[in-house]
């Protein structure tokens, strides 16, 4: 590998991001006092600043990727899109958290730069080219993300969250470890670039097999996708609220944008004998029950919370059936899934945020029954929640529908119509969807009040809870230029 | 919607500026789907529709209003997105054939589907609009949402989102799939004629005198369905008039009920009786409007009956050849249409009968004021059209009848096309082409083979260069 000065300038983005988790890291440690605004301020400058490095930076690039470091990273559009989405997301995380500790007691500045850590593992999975670079960058995003799980240390589910999550986390590690060395092995290079290549003149079919369906499984782990979501519900419930939006809009989003690259990139085309489908016939299978028993489930939930998880596990089955799409094919798979990922997290990082403002101090409002009658109280809340909620269920005019349809129109394109059964069971999906997202707006909207609301009230909270429900309708009267953005 | 507004707006009594709100977008949404040409704008529209109507009926609704707002969605999504699914085959599909990505109805209409596609396609797509218009055995969700709305929610239910399923199907299912049309036409004239029998026998069992209307729309809407499906001029042009007036009888019914309703909060008939001493105008004007609706010669509903029944009977003898059994007994399906003609009178006159006739025998109902001025307002002009599309239905139809004729034309054009793999109409790869784009292809490949042999490894030059 020759280190190349001049290709740090495309990683500033990265850079912006490590160099000013590890100060927060260090501030944290010699900071007296208990108001930790000043690290949420330099947390917030930290990511902003990423993400105008990144629309800088993606405004520079072309077409064609350029390869960076030895081919270890990659800079093209999409992973600047994504990275910009990624530090955007980090700095609402920010803005939401110190609310959230304030009303239940959990004050410790280590989240922060824990956060901004995190987000430097995402932002490299973004431009990850390399079996290695992916699995550095999945560690340093999980292994931060395993760190705030915990961070509310006197609340017993915040702690069994942690471990549960740590533990499933590390066996998916030893499945993703085991299955890049598999593919190493059938292919003779790591790189993601060459792999698709090397692959189809490798001398052990058995191998690839193999490490395709470790790699499967590792990142199923990853995504929550069943039969590896157990933990999900759990985690998503035990962790502080603004974490749990964390995990589940960007860690999963991270997650996705690396599948992008290994399966898309690296495993794509019709190079892998698997079945006629290649990787793609267990992941397609995955899909399909994912979207199914993550609704299924959701339908069930009387807590807000865990039924966003289960929701949130039926959406990775929904991006699942994209990466289908793409390593199957389908030229316009690539900007589905970034739209999709788009709208997806918005809506999710918007619902958190109305999940956290309604809870008062020391009382988290979790339970269905307590949104009852948010909307005559609080109106503009109840709004912006049914705005996230609609976008989740993909009822127009929100980025949601945009996306479900971009999504399912590239699996279409799929050659013979192969996952037009796919697109069936998602879409059948999206229906029984609507009648649990439905039930918060029921609730919110059409019942009366049992006691008054007494909201966690913090600037950095609203603007949250105002601009992701903007950005989510945003989406959808303009989904065009979205679209374009990932040419 | 000006009409529905101002004869409702009394009975709104909280969050009004909301209330209003949603009517707009609603009405945005329904002029937006009437106005689209390209399925994948009409798909936005039609489920930009959804949520309005689902917060009239939830907020604004009445006891059983979160069961029936949230049962009204689910049944409308799973019609709709299974339509979406649909959509997206036939936009791959045409690509396919033409290389162009768009969703273009008319684009699309170009491109004939393989027989076998056409059936699953249109199967989707009429699920989605039998559950709009509503067909009989998906038709549940209606009365439920009707009697939980308000009254303007229920006008605008009955009077303009129900043609919608009509109008998909005119508009879009049936240019796009013809065969599958044909195939299936069948089935869905079987349950519209089970819809206009089930619906008044079961409208003349309610006590609830909105779900005896909620009822009775099951089965007007059952003649329009089954009209569109005779495919003659008749029967279409008799289906468009029957919508017309279902909308102005219906949503006149509707708002006669909000009347009632505003002054004794209740709509159990057996509360009623003799109101006609109390409401002499409101009862001669509400007697119109019950008889437009039942069919009485002279007034709308009767037009668009007749000419629906007229295009059943003569179904048989005008359609194409190729489908001698297209609708199964034509005559005797007509008969039994008719019956639901009569029915309709008799559970509408015996709903009139017990709510304006009669002794005024309970004490609350002593001093019930006559229609205000507002109200008038709203119905005279509702009782006028009712009056006059009656009188003179010919500059109406005249109206439609080119656009039927045109429809009807294509339609037979279209149906005719042989199977085969998807293709552009008319341009169907016959046997004869076929043979001679193979024998094509094998000359070229042989072609390539001569080139490769004419080409051994290296340049000539350095093959005669090894040859010295």
């Amino acid at each position: 590998v020759r280190f190349n000065p001049g290709d740090l300038g495309y990683l500033v983005p990265y850079l912006i991001l490590a160099i000013v988790g590890m100060l927060l890291v260090l501030a944290e440690a010699f900071y007296r006092g208990r108001d930790r605004s000043a690290l949420v301020g330099l947390t917030v400058a930290g990511s902003v600043a990423a993400a105008i490095a990144s629309v800088i930076l993606y405004r520079q690039v072309g077409d064609a990727p350029i390869a960076l470091m030895g081919e270890m990273l990659v800079a093209d559009r999409t992973s600047y899109v994504l990275s910009a989405l990624f530090s955007v997301l980090t700095a609402f995380t920010a803005l939401m958290t110190p609310a959230h500790q304030r009303a239940h007691e959990w004050q410790s500045g280590d989240t922060y730069g824990l956060m901004l850590l995190s987000a430097s593992g995402m932002v490299m999975l973004a431009h990850a080219a390399n079996l290695v670079t992916v699995f550095l960058g999945i560690e340093t995003m999980s292994i931060g993300v395993y760190v705030m799980t915990a961070m509310r240390r006197r609340s017993r589910r915040s702690n069994e969250a942690a471990m549960k999550y740590f533990l499933v986390g590390a066996f998916a590690t030893g499945f993703l470890m085991y299955g890049l060395a598999l593919l190493y092995g059938a292919a003779g290079t790591s790189s993601l670039l060459k792999m698709q290549t090397m692959l189809s003149q490798t001398v052990n079919p058995g191998l690839v097999i193999a490490g395709a369906f470790l790699l499967v499984v590792a990142f199923g782990f990853k995504v929550a996708a069943v039969p590896f979501h157990m933990w999900a519900p759990d985690a998503y419930d035990g962790a502080p609220t603004p974490v749990t939006a964390f995990m589940a809009a960007v860690v999963k989003a991270a997650a996705i944008a690396a599948m992008i690259r290994v399966f898309g990139v690296a495993l794509g085309g019709d190079i892998i004998p698997f079945g006629t489908l290649g990787w793609a016939s267990p992941m397609v299978v995955i899909a399909a029950i994912t979207i199914t028993i993550g609704n299924i489930s959701a339908v069930r939930q009387s807590n807000v919370k865990r039924m966003l998880a289960y929701s949130s596990v039926s959406h990775a089955g929904v991006l699942l059936v994209g990466i289908c799409a793409l390593g199957l094919g389908s030229t316009t798979a690539n900007q589905s899934i970034v739209y999709y990922l788009i709208a997806y997290t918005f809506s999710t990082m918007g619902a958190f945020a109305v999940l956290t403002y309604i809870g008062s101090k020391g009382r988290e409002r979790l339970l269905i029954e307590d949104w009852a009658g948010l909307a005559t109280q609080h109106p503009a809340a109840a709004l912006a929640m049914t705005v996230c909620l609609l976008s989740f269920g993909g009822m127009p005019p929100t980025g949601g529908f945009f996306a479900k349809f971009y999504l399912f129109k590239s699996a279409m394109e799929v050659h013979d119509g192969q996952l037009l059964w796919l697109v069936l069971v998602g879409v059948v999906n999206s229906a029984i969807s609507i009648y649990y997202y439905l039930r918060i707006v029921t609730a919110m909207y059409f019942r009366e009040a049992s006691e008054p609301f007494a909201p966690t009230r913090s600037a950095g909270l609203v603007f949250v809870m105002a601009v992701c429900p903007l950005i989510v309708l945003e989406l959808g009267l303009m989904p065009g230029w979205w679209l374009r953005l990932v040419g | 919607m000006p009409l529905t507004l101002l004869g409702t707006i009394k009975s709104v009594d909280r969050h009004a500026r909301e209330f209003m709100a949603a009517m707009l977008v609603l009405e945005a949404g329904m002029i937006g789907a009437f106005v689209a040409l390209d399925v994948f704008l009409f798909y936005v529209f039609w489920e930009v529709m959804l949520i309005p109507m689902y917060l009239l009926i939830g907020i604004w609704g009445g006891q059983r209003r979160l069961y029936a707002s949230i049962k009204f969605v689910v049944y409308t999504m799973v019609g709709s997105l299974l339509m979406l699914v649909a959509i997206f085959y036939v936009y791959v599909q045409h690509a396919n054939v033409t290389g162009v990505y768009t969703t273009d109805l008319e684009a699309l209409m170009q491109v004939a589907l393989p027989h076998g596609a056409q059936y699953w396609c249109f199967a989707a797509f009429a699920l989605a609009f039998a559950i709009k218009i509503p067909l009989f055995p998906v038709h549940t969700w209606l009365p439920d949402a009707h009697v939980e709305a308000p009254t303007a929610g229920s006008v605008i239910l009955a009077g303009v989102l129900l043609k919608f399923g009509i109008y998909g199907f005119l508009r879009f299912a049936m240019p796009l799939f013809p065969h599958g049309a044909a195939e299936w036409a069948p089935v869905i004239a079987i349950l519209a004629v089970v819809g206009i029998i089930y619906g008044a026998l079961v409208a003349f069992a309610q006590d609830d005198v909105k779900k005896l209307v909620a009822y009775s729309s099951v089965s007007h809407m059952g003649f329009c369905a089954l009209g569109i499906f005779t495919l003659t001029g008749m029967g279409i042009s008799g289906s468009m008039y029957a919508m017309l007036s279902h909308g102005l009888t219906t949503g006149g019914l509707f708002l006669g009920i909000g009347v009632l309703y505003e002054r004794r909060h209740t709509r159990r008939m057996a509360e009623y009786g003799g109101i006609w001493k109390q409401m002499p105008l409101f009862a001669g004007l509400y007697l119109i409007v019950v008889m437009g609706s039942a069919g009485l010669p002279a007034l709308s509903g009767f037009v668009g009956e007749y000419l629906t029944l007229f295009g059943t009977f003569i179904s048989g003898d005008t359609f194409p050849a190729e489908f001698p059994n297209y609708l199964p007994v034509p005559r005797l399906l007509g008969a039994l249409a008719t019956t639901g003609v009569i029915l309709g009178a008799i559970y509408l006159l015996y709903m009139f009968q017990k709510v304006f006739f009669g002794k005024l025998d309970k004490a609350r109902n002593g001093h019930l004021p006559d229609l205000s001025g507002r109200e008038l307002a709203t119905f005279l002009p509702l009782v006028a059209l009712i009056f006059a599309l009656g009188m003179f239905p010919r500059p109406a139809l005249q109206v439609m009848e080119p656009s039927v004729q045109k429809f009807i034309r294509d339609y037979n054009r279209r149906v005719a096309e042989p199977d085969g793999p998807a293709h552009v109409y008319g341009r169907l790869p016959t046997a004869e082409a076929k043979s001679i784009e193979a024998g094509l292809d094998q000359l070229a490949q042989g072609a390539d083979r001569v080139g490769s042999l004419l080409k051994p490894s290296g340049t000539p030059e350095a093959g005669f260069g090894g040859a010295q």
